[in-house]
């Protein structure tokens, strides 16, 4: 075996290879690269379960809370433990009976794809207390089955302030993917409008966080450290609950009481439709929208418990669009209501002057136009020259004509210019044209048409920017656009001596602890370049509206006297619609406080539907008694 | 004097005067540790199940113990016996191999038809054939080359020895159990080597044994699943959720341990079940992630020094029977010992092969202790 012995040796060798490779391999894995490894049998074991946060509530500047949250009893089921306990069919069928909910229902929820294996499932909400009791004293007969005291949202107020609160939904696929929702699950929930989306990163508070160590099922070990989660901030508004409701209350019965009224400016004996409508009251003098209705309007408590198709069909299909917010969402032509704006860049500009006195004809021809274009007053006969007070107080069309004629021409031979476009440019100044800067999302900029807009409409503009634009953007019409948030600031400008405030509905925001995180009001601090002659002026004009003007019948029996009010009517021709009803105002005329703006939606004429409106307002403002039903007449 | 002198030298020459305790040490070192890696694989698991968190560690200590006893009977009897009988072995373990794979007397797990393993049922007990064929293939080449008539095989010896070994380890491959193929291969190689077979002989079998592995792929007998497990080790990133799971989760758990290892019964990665098979394949995982790679090391240089006393054995024996037998015996082993722990930390193949001793299974430990007892039988009569 002399030569066995040596083949031995290959053998010896062969072994010895095999042990240094593996003692090379288990050094590089457990010596040289352990960290790594270590860290990944760390991630492998333990998972992170969050706990929601308690979000921030909503109250009003009278201290009434609008937005809360309320516990609910919900029911969740462990799945892994339903399962393992082998009677998950019998368990599924006495829950159903329990909760009278059909066991197929049961089953998608416990397969809910939005949680994790290892996270419990509600299956329902707003459970009552008896059934609560019942599951938990019969637990071993319920594997897996939990009740837990949840939180949704209330709304005390019931469908008060509901545009402007928003709702809540569960997060969007894109939302995640979005960086702004890094932290957040599939299961949450987020602000879809109003100040529940606008101030989401506030109200949303941090969730705490229960770590978890797991087996490679999934399955939990055992409990590591916890961190509890951080309430939200609450909202502490601007609005005014008690003029809230005033104002929505008004708003409705306003519109209301129009649908009983001959349409007098369409002039074809219909009765008014008057479905939809708008009202803002802001404070002059910080911008505060202490007011903001919108109507159709909603219950938000519908979105807690989930839509019903019905209530989903009414809110997103239906033709009023009842979930817009018509103050900001929606941009309606404004009609005379422009007019006070328009005198005033006349002014400015040098086309006017306000001691001159205008011819008001009935009708009004561009000089030099052949092609027949008319353009028509409201009165059929031709009234006496007049000033620029008097042409606000009746709102003669015809005097505005001819500053928008005066406007084109003298565009047309500087139309290439720098400053070639004043007139646009001093309308845009006091916010038109670009979205209002309110702390709600949704808001429409509308339209100051010029020659750039005529150029991007060949279809309505085929000769371009034509006299007929800038004519009818003088009295509000043609293709202008605004929305009654805008006017509302516009007029409030026009109160408090020129500065352009920055809408907003939230006032501060409060921190669990009480310390304010933040203020949101109180800036006004852009400045319109009118002097205050000029804008005592338009309010004195303005006052004579209420007094013996457009709007005299609907504000007669209103103690003017003492609460002077500034305003004037509009009516935006919609043809085939009727026409927009618009009051645009601001009282007292001598110490303003309130700028208060009411648009219905095929309301008629600005003096029938929206002015008697804003008097109930205005009534309620003042503390005075409100008046019954005022017929405000058929004036624009 | 030459009588007394003569009774002195029997009396030295007894069997029982040689044992070899090392040998025999190493052994019982190997199968203790083996419980207590098997206790911690386990223990979360049986409680899980509301099972005795000891029940496969009684288990395996109770095979332990029928192992030892079939040691001891394997070393009483003089080992050339063996011989005698080895075609009578042989000719049985080819009647098994073809047996188990009759459906109702052969099972596997669960009825699973992909499974490699297939197993004779006897009341409780589970005998799997395939590891006990190691050993008779070990008993009938050892006894085949002992025969050989000149100094080094002739290619026709060699042919012969091949077509030998080649009817069970087709049958084993056929189950298709291809670690245990694997360890055949090696064992057949080992003892080739051994027996001197010319270094051109050989390659030209490896070449035949890479070309009938070729067509093996090519005509299907290889399923897609054993396929992609036997490839996975090359891109072990492909798909960590399945094939490479186990290996991957087997790596963290070994590299995880780091120099110390985290502490008997503190492996998470073990504790947590993240490691599949890991009672039996992948049971040199607790090794790496609770002791760490000292106690890895120490652990392996258990089985080196088994190996040592093995080829040892293979050289001290008086006569070549002897010799093949523990050359056969001491590459069965190694060959075990190098594709488990190569498998569990990434450079072998994963191909399901018991880490000896140690891994959960009734079989191997049997076969494995009576591979053993040969070793000892060669040893005591190394002076007979």
């Amino acid at each position: 075996m002399e030569k066995a012995s040596s083949r031995l040796k290959i053998l010896a060798l062969l072994v010895a290879v095999m042990f240094a490779a593996l003692g090379t391999r288990l050094w590089f894995l457990q010596v040289l690269a352990s960290e790594r490894f270590r860290t990944e049998a760390d991630n492998n074991q333990t998972r992170v379960a969050e706990s929601d946060a308690l979000r921030g509530s909503i109250k009003t500047a009278d201290g009434k809370t609008l937005v809360n949250n309320v516990p609910s009893l919900e029911v969740r089921v462990d799945k892994q433990t339903l399962e393992a306990s082998g009677e998950a069919d019998r368990v599924l069928l006495d829950l159903s009976d329990l909760l009278q909910i059909p066991v197929k229902d049961l089953r998608d929820s416990i397969n809910d794809p939005r949680y994790y294996d290892y996270q419990p499932k509600p299956v329902a909400e707003f459970v009552k207390k008896n059934v609560a009791l019942y599951l938990s004293e019969r637990r071993d007969q319920f594997p897996g089955v939990e009740v837990v005291p949840a939180s949704v949202r209330d709304y005390p107020q019931g469908r008060e302030a509901a545009h402007i609160l928003g709702y809540l939904g569960l997060i969007q696929k894109e939302q995640l993917a979005d960086p702004q929702y890094r932290d957040y699950g599939q299961s949450d929930l987020v602000g879809r409008t109003g100040l529940e989306l606008q101030y989401e990163k506030y109200l949303r508070g941090t969730k705490g966080q229960q770590k978890f160590i797991v087996n490679a099922d999934g399955e939990t070990i055992r409990a590591l450290g916890e961190v509890p989660p951080r309430p939200g901030d609450d909202l502490h508004l601007a609005i005014d609950s008690g003029v809230q409701q005033a104002v929505e209350e008004e708003l409705f019965r306003g519109l209301e009481s129009a649908r009983s009224q001959v349409d007098d400016a369409g002039g074809n004996g219909l009765l008014l439709k008057a479905p939809a409508g708008a009202a803002v009251v802001m404070d002059v003098k910080t911008g505060g929208v202490v007011a903001m209705a919108s109507w159709p309007n909603y219950d938000p408590r519908w979105f807690v418990k989930g839509l019903t198709p019905g209530q989903s069909r009414y809110l997103f299909k239906s033709s009023q669009s009842p979930s817009v917010n018509r103050a900001i969402g929606l941009t309606y032509k404004p009609g005379s209501i422009f007019k006070p704006l328009v005198a005033l860049a006349a002014v400015k500009e040098g086309v006017a002057s306000l001691g001159t006195y205008y011819p008001c004809p009935a009708e009004w021809v561009a000089p030099g136009d052949t092609s027949g274009a008319v353009f028509t007053n409201w009165s059929a006969t031709d009234l006496a020259p007049m000033t620029i007070a008097e042409s606000l107080r009746t709102s003669c069309d015809t005097v505005y004509y001819q500053f928008g004629y005066d406007f084109w021409a003298r565009w047309r031979p500087d139309s290439f210019g720098t400053n070639n476009e004043p007139f646009q440019r001093d309308l845009r100044q006091w916010g038109f044209g670009t979205p209002a800067e309110v702390d709600l999302p949704g808001s429409e900029a509308g339209v100051i048409p010029d020659a750039k807009f005529a150029a991007d409409h060949p279809d309505t503009y085929p000769d371009g920017w034509v006299p007929g634009g800038d004519v009818l953007l003088a009295i509000g019409s043609g293709d202008t656009l605004v929305t009654p948030m805008q006017m509302a600031s516009a007029y409030s400008a026009l109160a408090n001596g020129g500065h352009l405030c920055r809408p907003h509905v939230v006032d501060k925001i409060v921190d669990a602890d009480k310390n304010v995180v933040k203020t949101v009001g109180g800036r006004c601090d852009a400045q319109l370049p009118y002097s205050q002659p000029e804008l005592n002026s338009i309010t004195s004009a303005l006052e004579t509206v209420t007094t013996s003007g457009t709007a005299a019948s609907a504000f007669s029996g209103f103690p003017l006297s003492s609460y002077p009010v500034a305003g004037k009517t509009g009516t935006a021709e919609r043809p085939p619609f009727q026409s927009t009803s618009w009051f645009a105002s601001f009282a007292p005329a001598n110490d303003p406080r309130y700028a208060v703006v009411v648009m219905v939606e095929q309301g008629g004429y600005g003096s029938q539907t929206a002015a008697p409106i804003a008097r109930h307002i205005y009534e309620h403002l003042f503390g005075l008694g409100v008046s019954g039903n005022v017929y405000g007449g058929a004036q624009d | 004097m030459d009588l007394v002198a003569g009774r002195i030298t029997s009396e030295e020459r007894r069997p029982i005067r040689h044992v070899d305790l090392i040998l025999l040490l190493v052994t019982a070192a190997i199968v203790v540790a083996g419980f207590f890696l098997l206790f911690s694989a386990t223990k979360t698991t049986l409680i899980g199940l509301n099972e005795g968190e000891f029940a496969r560690v009684q288990k395996q200590m109770v095979t332990a113990a029928i192992g030892l006893v079939l040691m001891l009977v394997v070393a009483s009897f003089d080992y050339r016996f063996l011989k005698v009988y080895a075609g009578f072995i042989y000719a049985g373990m080819i009647v098994a191999l073809i047996l188990v794979r009759i459906p109702g007397i052969g099972s596997t797990p669960l009825g699973d038809a992909t499974a490699a393993q297939r197993w004779f049922a006897f009341g409780g007990f589970q005998v799997t054939p395939s590891e006990f064929v190691k050993v008779g293939l070990i008993v009938m080449l050892a006894a085949v080359l002992s025969e050989l008539r000149g100094p080094i095989p002739t290619l026709n010896d060699v042919l012969r020895v091949c077509g030998i070994a080649a009817i069970p380890m087709g049958l084993v491959f056929l189950q298709p159990d291809i670690g245990t193929t694997i360890v055949l291969v090696a064992i057949l190689g080992g003892m080739l080597v051994v027996a001197g077979t010319r270094p051109r002989q050989l390659a030209a079998l490896a070449v035949g044994a890479v070309v009938a592995l070729a067509l093996a792929f090519q005509l299907g007998v290889i399923k897609d699943y054993q396929l992609a497990r036997l490839t996975g080790f090359l891109d072990p990133t492909a798909d960590t959720r399945t094939t490479n799971y186990n290996r991957n989760q087997a790596e963290i758990a070994v590299g995880s341990g780091g120099v110390l290892g985290r502490g008997y019964g503190s492996g998470t990665q073990t504790n947590l079940d993240f490691v599949p098979e890991q009672h039996t394949d992948f049971i040199f995982t607790v090794a790496g992630e609770e002791f760490g790679f000292v106690g890895s090391a120490i652990f392996l240089s258990l089985y080196a020094i088994l190996l040592w006393r093995a080829i040892r054995i293979a050289y001290l024996s008086k006569d070549p029977f002897g010799t093949y037998l523990a050359t056969g015996v001491a590459s069965m082993f190694a060959i075990q010992m190098f594709v488990n722990v190569g498998m569990v930390i990434g450079i072998m193949p994963i191909t399901g092969i018991p880490l000896p001793f140690v891994s959960y299974g009734g079989s191997q430990m049997l076969a494995n202790f009576i591979a053993i007892g040969i070793l000892m039988n060669v040893h005591m009569r190394r002076f007979k």
